[in-house]
């Protein structure tokens, strides 16, 4: 048009006469001018859009440079929502006016005048809209609400996607009337259909960013909770047997997150004897969906054998053809395993201590049975000694049945013994005992106490005993430990074997390949025993 | 087929109470007791070379399992019974159904066992 008006402007001053040429060239040059500030806009508007900038930056670029070519005060960009309520429209742009001019108003409504562009009828324009027939219609305004921008020129365009689908409208006003020529609409419905596709593709490109922050997030939980609770995650395709593993994953079966960790090396990583187990949980989970849900053992690069708890699912497709891949989860639960282990043997361990304790308690009752002559006789010597039995135990589980000293056993046994002050003793260093030297000596200690009480020099006033130990003088480690009775009636040998002296020669002798001699001194009851090495230190 | 009578039965038991009560219910039965060994090598030595008709090994002795001894018997073809508290859950794979006297016993279960012995005793 800027040449056309050039062209014409050039034939006016021909015909009017030279006054008239330097003003209408003036004309000219202004339309000119104004041609390429329209022009520049137009240039600005489609830079902003190929920029791929947001939504809302886009839109006010195009709202400016709407007001800017058409010549208009003020622009607006107001788009549909949907929401629970039914449809409504939003202020998304403005330009020409503070936001604090509409922020008064309600929004806008499907008045007569509004309708047609949110319903994506077709542009409304009017040189005066106060005096349009649709204006003024609607209450409770009729008409623009006190306060409103003067809106005399009106030009409002349905912004709608190439699919139909109207997103909201473009309006630009003017305070004056006659503003807007066709000019004007057609440069607006341009930049409508512009702003239609911007919107809708910075609208896609923002919820794809939205989608994806949403799930780095979601996965950013998941590896978090992963890693809290040790799990590795592994992923299995089925086919091509292409096998992901996280870096934990790779750490339960004893990798580097820098290894390769194919499906072959988790194969071949697999106890030889869980191997089989293993491939054929896969295979039944794979064909027919059973979950995977497996223990086996794992024998790392470095050797060590460790236990894998592998858990997880085949996806089936979606024609339920079979499984396409196939992934879950890893946890090293050795640990627990070993623990497991451990109380298996502890609860044998236990069984196996009882079953013998109560073969010694039928084997002290048998024995006390043979060697007693009265119900009476019998209760008192049984009695003393499954005490004796107990006080042991009580002494080797204080010591978490590790063993304990000499002294110690001495100590237990006569705790309750009423002529223990009567007891002397004599060492250089106490010597600790293995748990069933601990058991037999306190047995035997329990014997000779008894046994002193009854017939030897404790049952006497001003008898005592006297017990030393020292390392014997042969060098061969062991220990001789004596008991010596002095101050004591005088001695008779027994007329027949009790169990303490049976206990003391033959069973010590077998027990611990101790050599035990009992000497019935005229002084009192001597014995003496060697306890070999094997005895002492647990 | 021999009787219990004079039956000459190595003993293999560690702990001097068993052991006694052991060898007292031998003594009532009539038979020889040949030990009893508290210790591996002397169980060894005894079941390589003593005159003996039956054995009644503890398992576990002093820690250490009893099996090498009841090889050897095997070997020689003295029929023996392993007493244990374990029970069979005790046994190493290569003497799984072999005679167990389960801890404790009576002596009417000692019998039995050393009757299916002295049975098999040639």
């Amino acid at each position: 048009m800027g040449v056309r008006s050039l062209a014409k402007a050039t034939s006016l001053a021909e015909k009017g006469g030279v006054e008239d040429l330097a003003a209408r060239l003036a004309a000219a040059e202004e339309a000119l001018a104004e041609e390429v500030r329209r022009s520049r806009a137009l240039n600005r508007i489609a830079e902003a859009i190929g920029a791929g900038h947001d939504a809302e930056t886009l839109v006010q670029t195009v709202v400016d440079g709407g007001v800017e070519l058409t010549g208009a005060q003020f622009g607006a960009f107001f788009y549909k929502v949907v929401d629970q309520a039914g449809e409504s429209l939003m202020l998304y742009s403005l330009s020409g006016a503070p936001r604090s001019a509409f922020e008064a108003f309600p929004t806008p409504r499907g008045t007569a005048v509004f309708a047609p562009t949110f319903r994506g009828e077709g542009v409304v324009r009017s040189d005066d809209i106060t005096r349009d027939p649709r204006y003024g219609r609607t209450s409770p305004h009729y008409g623009m609400p006190e306060g409103h921008l003067p809106v005399r020129s009106y030009l409002a365009v349905p912004v709608v996607t190439r699919a139909g689908a109207v997103l909201g409208g473009l309006f630009f006003g003017h305070p004056q009337p006659g503003r807007f020529g066709p000019r004007a609409e057609s440069l607006a419905v341009g930049l409508a259909g512009q702003a239609a596709v911007a919107i809708e593709s910075a609208r896609t490109q923002e919820a794809a960013q939205a989608e994806l922050t949403q799930r780095r997030d979601a996965e950013e939980r998941l590896k978090f909770a992963l890693e809290a609770g040790r799990l590795g995650s592994w992923e299995l395709d089925v086919e091509t047997r292409a096998y992901l593993a996280s870096d934990i994953c790779k750490a339960n079966y004893g990798r580097a997150p820098g290894d390769d960790f194919g499906f072959a090396d988790l194969v071949a990583s697999v106890h030889p004897d869980d191997r089989p187990r293993m491939i054929a949980a896969i295979e039944d989970a794979i064909r027919h969906g059973a979950d995977y849900d497996i223990e086996y053992r794992v024998r790392r690069p470095d050797g060590e054998v460790r236990w894998v708890h592998a858990r997880g699912r085949a996806a089936q497709t979606a024609d339920h053809g079979g499984a396409r891949r196939m992934a879950g989860v890893s946890l090293d639960v050795t640990e627990r395993k070993r623990a497991e282990e451990r109380q298996k043997l502890l609860v044998n361990e236990l069984n196996h201590r009882v079953k013998n304790t109560l073969v010694s308690v039928q084997s002290i009752a048998s024995q006390t049975l043979r060697t007693t002559d009265s119900p009476e006789a019998f209760r008192d010597a049984f009695e003393g000694r499954i005490m004796a039995l107990s006080h042991t135990h009580d002494l080797l589980t204080q010591q978490n049945w590790q063993g304990a000293s000499l002294r110690e056993i001495f100590d237990f046994e006569l705790e309750a013994f009423a002529a223990r002050d009567r007891i002397a003793f004599d060492y250089a260093r106490d010597v600790q005992l293995s748990p069933k030297a601990t058991v037999a000596l306190g047995m035997a200690v329990h014997e000779l106490a008894t046994n002193a009480l009854k017939y030897g020099a404790l049952s006497v006033p001003g008898g005592g005993v006297r017990v030393t130990w020292e390392p014997e003088p042969d060098d061969s480690g062991a220990l001789r430990l004596t008991w010596a009775e002095h101050g004591g009636p005088p001695v008779v040998p027994p007329r027949r074997h009790g169990f303490g002296a049976r206990l003391l020669e033959k069973g010590l002798a077998g027990e611990l390949s101790a050599q035990v001699a009992l000497a019935y001194d005229s002084l009192g009851l001597v014995c003496t025993m060697k306890l070999p090495t094997r005895a002492l230190e647990p | 087929m021999k009787t219990l009578a004079a039956l000459k039965v190595l003993v293999v038991e560690d702990e001097a109470l068993v052991s006694m009560l052991v060898e007292d219910m031998l003594s009532d039965l009539g038979c020889v007791i040949v030990g009893p060994a508290a210790e591996l090598d002397e169980a060894l030595r005894l079941a390589a070379a003593a005159d003996i008709d039956a054995a009644l090994l503890d398992v576990n002795l002093g820690g250490r399992p009893i099996f090498p001894v009841a090889d050897a018997l095997k070997e020689r073809g003295v029929p023996f019974a392993f007493a244990s508290g374990y029970g069979e859950a005790g046994l190493s794979e290569g003497h799984k159904g072999a005679t167990v006297l389960q801890k404790p016993f009576r002596e009417a279960d000692l019998r039995k066992v050393l009757e299916g012995l002295a049975a098999q005793s040639v």
